[in-house]
């Protein structure tokens, strides 16, 4: 599916499953396209504020013709959220003109997932040790929606330590996956 | 970079974030702890993490994915 706007008259009609679909294929783009804002805004912080802002407006959102106007949509929503963090910290030193130039650059076509990627980390989970391979579960089976203290608490580390194992577990897969030929910077562009 | 800024890259490149009074989804603490180089391994970190996280689900979502689809199912 090259164009995520055949998503788009279930996510207007209130559908959340179709709205996963759409995330799970907006969501690289979405994130490269914040890729300039890093050292000014905390990225994933805007993309999920962004992210909910598209369901939000979704049921009264105008396609204008061309493919992924959600898509295009959502960019600039992510993009002016990021402006709004980096002018309300003023963290670093980018001038106005160049943070609104950050801001508006355009969307690309989402690409099509890999079908080996998960077969290729699965291989390369196998190789983590036990307290690593704990640490990124409880992260997986989080989702994102418990902070590391409690994910650590439940495995009895202290959240420096599962945060060291989430690191180790990390590294060790990059490794085994570079083994394997994935890169998953590459993956995410 | 040392371990205390590893450890504060790690954190900010998880998914899970807090949100304000208002509903807004807010800024990791540890992310204003960070200079711009550790922010920007961080933002770096966190593109690896979903990649491999959205490999691993079945139907293709991070944590970002399914942090913001449960608040949405919470009723957003």
């Amino acid at each position: 599916m090259n164009d995520l706007d055949l998503l788009l008259a279930p996510i207007a009609a209130g559908d959340a499953d179709a709205f996963g679909q759409w995330i799970a294929r907006a969501e690289p783009e979405l994130r490269v396209s914040l890729r300039g804002f890093a050292a000014v805004a905390d990225c994933e912080a805007v993309l999920q504020e962004a992210l909910l802002r598209v369901w939000q407006v979704a049921p009264q959102f105008t396609p204008d013709g061309r493919p992924n106007a959600l898509l295009r949509f959502a960019v600039r929503i992510a993009r002016n959220l990021a402006l709004g963090e980096a002018r309300r910290f003023r963290t670093v030193g980018l001038d106005d003109d160049a943070m609104t130039r950050l801001a508006g650059h355009e969307a690309r076509t989402p690409s099509e997932p890999d079908p080996r990627l998960r077969a290729t980390i699965a291989t390369c989970r196998e190789e983590l040790p036990d307290k690593p391979a704990q640490a990124l579960q409880a992260r997986l089976d989080a989702g994102g929606s418990e902070p590391d203290e409690t994910l650590a608490a439940r495995l009895q580390m202290r959240t420096n330590t599962f945060l060291q194992n989430v690191t180790r577990a990390r590294r060790i897969l990059a490794e085994c996956l570079e083994r394997h030929g994935v890169d998953l910077a590459l993956e995410w562009r | 970079m040392s371990d205390a800024d590893e450890t504060l890259i790690e954190a900010v490149a998880g998914a899970f974030r807090h949100r304000d009074a208002r509903g807004t989804i807010t800024a990791h603490p540890a992310w204003h702890d960070l200079d711009a180089q550790g922010r920007d391994a961080a933002w770096a970190q966190a593109a690896k993490l979903r990649a491999m996280e959205s490999a691993l689900d079945p139907d293709g979502l991070s944590s970002t994915a399914r942090a913001v689809l449960a608040r949405i199912r919470r009723g957003g």
